[in-house]
C-alpha cells in the first residue's frame, strides 16, 4: 500500500517529460565545449569541437527524423555532403560570394531531402532505410565520377580567412556560429515537438492508421520531416566548409552517415540530449581518445551500437530517463483516469433525440479480399443522433464495415455517403475531417506522450472552433493529467481515454470497435453511460460494434445484424430480439 | 553489336541471379520474422571468403565438400545473428530494433574484413571452366550462379510445400499469432529460417566467388542490389526474384557498358525509387487483407 503522500498527484509529481531540462543541459554542454577551448586558447580542442558541434547539429535533425517522424535514414551524411560540396563548388571553383554559394548549397541539400522524401509519400519502414543507404553509397561514387564538376578525387580546397579571425576572448565568428547552431537546432527540435505538427508527426510515426482517422496524412508528415531535416542538415553542411576548409569524396562516404545514425541510437533515441552524448561517444571516442586505433573505428561504431541495442535499448540518456521515471512514478490505480467528474461538469444541452436526417448511408457496399467477400451488398442508413448497434458473429464483416466507413479500406462496389456527401472514394484523413472519429479494438495509446497529450491529439484533429463546454473540459483535463504516464492505464481506462480523444475532436459521428471487450462490469456501466451522454447530451451519432449483447440492447436505438458480410436483420431492439434471423444468437438465453 | 547485347544479357542475368539469391534469402527470413537482414551482403562475401581460404583453385574432389562446409558455417553464423537479433524483440515495445542491429552487424563484419584484409579484393579461382554462349566466352561461375539460383528456387518451393518445417514456416508468414497459438515452436522455426537463409547465401557466395568482388565494401552494394531485386519482384515472392534479380542485373550491366561502371549503383537506386513510387508491392506482391 502506498501512503497518501507518495501517491499525491498535485505537488511533487515528477514531470512526465524532461525534454525542456534536457534542452537546457544540452545548450550548457555545447556552450562549454564550443566556447571553452577558445577562452583558454587551446586551438586543438577549438578545432575538434567545431567539427563535433556540426556533427551534433546533424544528429539532432537525425534524431528528429528517426524518432519524431519514425524514418530510419542512413543517408544524412549525403545531405550534409550536398550542402558542403555544392557550396564549395560555387565558392571555390566558380568564385561566387560565400553567401550566394551557401544558398546553392542549401538548395542542393533540400533537393536531396526531397529525393528521400518522394518515396516516403508512398512507402515507409525498411524501404526508406534501403533507399537512403543506397544514396549514401552512390553519393561518393558520383562525386568521383562527375569530376568535371566536383574536381573528382582531388576534392576542393577553400580559403575563408574571415571566419577564423579572432574577435573577443579568442572567439572567431566560426566558433560562435558552430556553437550557436546546434543550440538553435535543439530549440527547433523542441519547438516542433511541442507544436501540433510535431504531435501529429509522432502519432503518424507510431500508428499510421490511427493518424489517418485523426485527419493526418502520414505520407505528408514523413515528407515534411525529411524536408525539415534536410534544411537543418544542409545548413550544417555550409558551416562544415569553413570549419574543415576542404571537401573530398572520401569525406562523405557511407561511414559518415552511420556515425549520425549510430550516435542517435547510442545516445538515446528521441531524447533531446541523446545526439550530444551520442556524438561524444561514437565520434570522439574512436577518433580522438583512441586515435592510435583509428582503423578500428568502424568496428567500434558497430560494436557500440549492437551492444546498445542488446543491453540498454533506450540508449544512455534514455536509460537514465527511464530510471528517473520509474523512481518517480506512482500509479494512481482507479483514480488514474476517471471521467465521470468531468462529464458532470459538462452538462451539455439536455434532450437530444435521434432525428430523421441521415448521417451515414451505404448503398450496395461490397468489400472483397481476394475470394472472401467481407462486406456483401450492404444497404444501411444511420440517423443523425442515434446510437446504432452493429452485431454479428466473428468474421461477419463488422470491423470491415467500420474500416470502409472510416476510409481505412475502400469498397470494391457500391457507394457510401456522410451527411449526404459522397465519401466512397475519400481517403481516411478526409473522412476524419468530415467529422468522423473512431476507436480501435486495441486502444491506440501513445507511450511517448503524457496522458494529457494523448487526449490532446484529438483536440489537434478538430476542424472547427472548440465549443465553450469542450474548451472548459480540455482545460480541466490538462490541469489533471498533464504529468501522468498513459502507459500505466488499465485496458478499460485506455478505452475511455480513446473515447475522450474523439470527444475533444468533437467528431459528429463516432465509431466504436468492440469497446466493451476486456472491460470490467463497472467499466461497462460507465461506458454505457458515456455513450448515452454522447448521444443524448451532445447530439453525436454513434455506431457501436459489440459482442456484449446486453450492452447493445441497453443503449442502442437501432440494431443491425450481420452474417457473412450481409445484413440479415435491422430495426429497433424489441423487434430485433424476436426476429427469427437472430434467435440463434441468444442460445442459452440473453445475458447468459 | 549483337555480341555486345549478348554479353550484356548473359552477364546481366548471371549477376542478377546473385541478386535473386540474396532476395530469396531475404524472403525466407522475412516471412518467418518480418526482418530484412541488412548484413546479408556481407554474408555473401563471407561465403566467397570460404571459397578463397578453403578451395581456391582446388580440384572438384575438395571443392565440392568445401562448398557444403562453407554453407554450414555461414548457416551457423546467421543462426547466431538471428538469435542475437531476436533477443530484444522478445519483450521490447520497439519491434524495429532489428533494423539497427542488422545494420550494426553489417558494419561489424565489413570492418572485420577490412582490418584483416585491407581495402583490396581477393581473386578466387573456381573449378568451372569458361564456356561459350552463342560464341561469347563466359566465365564458368556465371553458369554456376544461374544454376544455383534455379536450384535454390526449386529447393525452396519443395521445402515450403512438402516438408513439415517448411509448411510451419509458411504458416508463420501467414499469421504469427495463430501459428503460436497452434503450438508451433516459433523461436526455433525462426532460427531455422535464419540458418536456411545462411545456407543459401553461403553456398551462393562460395559458387560465385570468382566473379564477385571479395572485399570489405562489396557487401553493402550486394545487399542493396539484392533488396532492389526483392522489391521489383515483390517482397515475399520467390518467383518474383527470378524476374527481379536478372532485371536488376541487366540494368546494371547495361549501365556499365553504355554509361560507365561507376554509375551501376545509381542505376539500381533509380530502379528502386521508380518501383517504390509506381508499384510499391512489386510485380508479384500481394496486398494484405487486414491492418486494423
Amino acid at each position: 500500500m502506498q501512503t497518501p503522500a507518495d501517491a499525491s498527484p498535485a505537488s511533487g509529481k515528477p514531470r512526465f517529460n524532461s525534454d525542456l531540462s534536457q534542452v537546457w543541459i544540452g545548450i550548457a554542454l555545447i556552450a562549454i565545449t564550443g566556447f571553452g577551448p577558445s577562452l583558454i586558447g587551446n586551438s586543438y580542442w577549438v578545432h575538434t569541437f567545431q567539427l563535433v558541434n556540426i556533427y551534433i547539429a546533424v544528429s539532432i535533425f537525425q534524431n528528429f527524423l528517426f524518432v519524431d517522424a519514425g524514418q530510419k535514414s542512413f543517408g544524412q551524411g549525403v545531405i550534409l555532403g550536398l550542402g558542403a560540396y555544392v557550396t564549395a563548388i560555387f565558392f571555390g571553383l566558380h568564385e561566387y560570394t560565400f553567401l550566394v554559394a551557401a544558398m546553392f548549397g542549401l538548395l542542393a541539400a533540400t533537393l536531396g531531402g526531397l529525393l528521400f522524401a518522394l518515396p516516403a509519400l508512398r512507402v515507409q519502414y525498411f524501404h526508406l532505410g534501403f533507399v537512403t543507404l543506397s544514396a549514401a553509397i552512390v553519393f561518393p561514387q558520383l562525386l568521383m565520377s562527375l569530376d568535371s564538376w566536383t574536381n573528382g578525387i582531388n576534392g576542393i580546397l577553400v580559403k575563408l580567412p574571415w571566419w577564423h579571425e579572432e574577435w573577443v576572448f579568442g572567439l572567431s565568428p566560426l566558433t560562435i556560429a558552430v556553437a550557436l547552431y546546434p543550440m538553435l537546432a535543439l530549440g527547433i527540435h523542441y519547438g516542433i515537438r511541442r507544436s501540433r505538427l510535431g504531435r501529429q508527426m509522432r502519432v503518424a510515426a507510431v500508428s499510421p492508421e490511427a493518424a489517418r482517422t485523426l485527419g493526418i496524412k502520414p505520407g505528408v508528415m514523413r515528407f515534411l520531416a525529411f524536408i525539415i531535416a534536410a534544411i537543418g542538415t544542409g545548413i550544417a553542411g555550409i558551416l562544415f566548409l569553413p570549419t574543415v576548409g576542404f571537401v573530398s569524396p572520401q569525406g562523405f562516404n557511407v561511414e559518415l552517415s552511420f556515425v549520425f545514425f549510430f550516435a542517435v541510437v547510442v545516445g538515446g533515441r528521441g531524447q533531446m540530449l541523446g545526439p550530444i552524448i551520442g556524438i561524444w561517444i561514437v565520434f570522439i571516442l574512436p577518433n580522438i581518445a583512441l586515435a592510435a586505433f583509428v582503423e578500428y573505428r568502424l568496428l567500434i561504431y558497430g560494436v557500440l551500437t549492437l551492444a546498445t541495442v542488446m543491453l540498454f535499448p533506450d540508449g544512455i540518456v534514455g536509460s537514465v530517463e527511464r530510471w528517473r521515471l520509474k523512481r518517480g512514478v506512482s500509479g494512481r490505480g482507479e483514480q488514474s483516469f476517471r471521467i465521470d467528474a468531468f462529464l458532470e461538469e459538462l452538462k451539455g444541452k439536455d434532450g437530444f433525440e435521434p432525428t430523421d436526417e441521415i448521417a451515414i448511408e451505404l448503398k450496395g457496399a461490397t468489400k472483397r479480399f481476394g475470394a472472401v467477400v467481407a462486406v456483401d451488398h450492404v444497404d444501411l442508413k444511420v440517423r443523425k443522433g442515434e446510437i446504432h448497434g452493429l452485431i454479428g458473429a466473428n468474421g461477419s464483416g463488422k470491423t470491415s464495415l467500420l474500416n470502409v466507413l472510416s476510409g481505412l479500406s475502400r469498397v470494391n462496389d457500391g457507394a457510401f455517403f456522410i451527411n449526404g456527401r459522397d465519401a466512397t472514394r475519400l481517403s481516411a484523413d478526409r473522412i476524419a475531417n468530415l467529422g468522423l472519429g473512431r476507436t480501435f479494438q486495441t486502444p491506440r495509446i501513445f507511450p511517448m506522450f503524457s496522458l494529457w497529450d494523448n487526449l490532446k491529439v484529438g483536440e489537434d484533429a478538430r476542424t472547427g472552433k472548440a465549443s465553450p463546454e469542450i474548451h472548459a473540459l480540455s482545460k480541466a483535463l490538462e490541469a489533471e493529467f498533464a504529468q501522468d504516464n498513459a502507459e500505466l492505464l488499465s485496458h478499460g481506462q485506455r478505452r475511455l481515454a480513446e473515447v475522450m480523444r474523439s470527444m475533444l475532436k468533437e467528431a459528429e459521428i463516432v465509431l466504436f470497435d468492440e469497446p466493451a471487450a476486456g472491460l470490467s462490469s463497472s467499466e461497462r456501466k460507465n461506458f454505457a453511460k458515456l455513450v448515452r451522454f454522447l448521444s443524448r447530451q451532445l447530439g453525436k451519432t454513434v455506431i457501436i460494434v459489440e459482442h456484449d449483447l446486453d450492452l447493445v440492447w441497453n443503449v442502442a436505438d437501432t440494431i443491425t445484424v450481420m452474417e457473412q458480410g450481409a445484413i440479415v436483420a435491422a430495426g429497433d431492439p424489441q423487434t430485433i430480439a424476436h426476429d427469427p434471423a437472430v434467435q440463434h444468437m441468444f442460445v442459452g438465453g440473453r445475458g447468459a | 553489336m549483337l555480341s555486345e547485347i549478348l554479353i550484356i544479357v548473359v552477364r546481366g542475368i548471371a549477376i542478377g541471379s546473385i541478386f535473386a539469391m540474396i532476395a530469396m534469402s531475404f524472403n525466407i527470413v522475412h516471412g518467418a520474422t518480418g526482418i530484412l537482414n541488412f548484413a546479408q551482403g556481407n554474408m555473401l562475401v563471407l561465403g566467397a571468403f570460404g571459397a578463397f581460404f578453403l578451395a581456391n583453385g582446388a580440384a572438384l574432389g575438395i571443392w565440392l565438400p568445401m562448398l557444403l562446409v562453407t554453407g554450414v558455417i555461414i548457416a551457423a553464423v546467421l543462426a547466431f545473428q538471428g538469435w542475437l537479433t531476436l533477443i530484444p524483440l522478445r519483450s521490447s515495445v520497439q519491434q524495429d530494433s532489428w533494423i539497427i542491429s542488422t545494420v550494426a552487424v553489417s558494419v561489424i563484419v565489413g570492418a572485420l574484413i577490412m582490418i584483416y584484409q585491407g581495402p583490396f579484393a581477393y581473386n578466387v579461382k573456381g573449378p568451372a571452366p569458361y564456356f561459350r554462349v552463342l560464341g561469347v566466352r563466359t566465365p564458368g561461375a556465371y553458369g554456376l550462379a544461374i544454376g544455383c539460383m534455379l536450384f535454390w528456387f526449386f529447393a525452396m518451393r519443395f521445402f515450403s510445400r512438402k516438408t513439415f518445417i517448411g509448411l510451419a514456416i509458411s504458416a508463420l508468414s501467414q499469421d504469427f499469432d495463430a501459428a503460436r497459438a497452434a503450438g508451433l515452436p516459433v523461436r526455433r522455426l525462426q532460427l531455422i529460417a535464419f540458418a536456411i537463409s545462411g545456407l543459401m547465401i553461403g553456398t551462393a557466395g562460395f559458387l560465385v566467388a570468382p566473379v564477385i568482388s571479395v572485399s570489405a565494401d562489396a557487401g553493402l552494394r550486394y545487399v542493396l542490389n539484392g533488396f532492389v531485386a526483392a522489391v521489383v519482384g515483390g517482397i515475399g515472392s520467390n518467383l518474383g526474384t527470378l524476374i527481379g534479380g536478372p532485371l536488376v542485373g541487366v540494368v546494371a550491366m547495361l549501365t556499365a557498358y553504355k554509361i560507365g561502371g561507376a554509375y551501376q549503383d545509381l542505376a539500381s537506386l533509380l530502379v528502386l525509387v521508380g518501383i517504390l513510387m509506381l508499384r510499391p508491392q512489386g510485380l508479384f506482391g500481394r496486398t494484405s487483407a487486414r491492418r486494423v
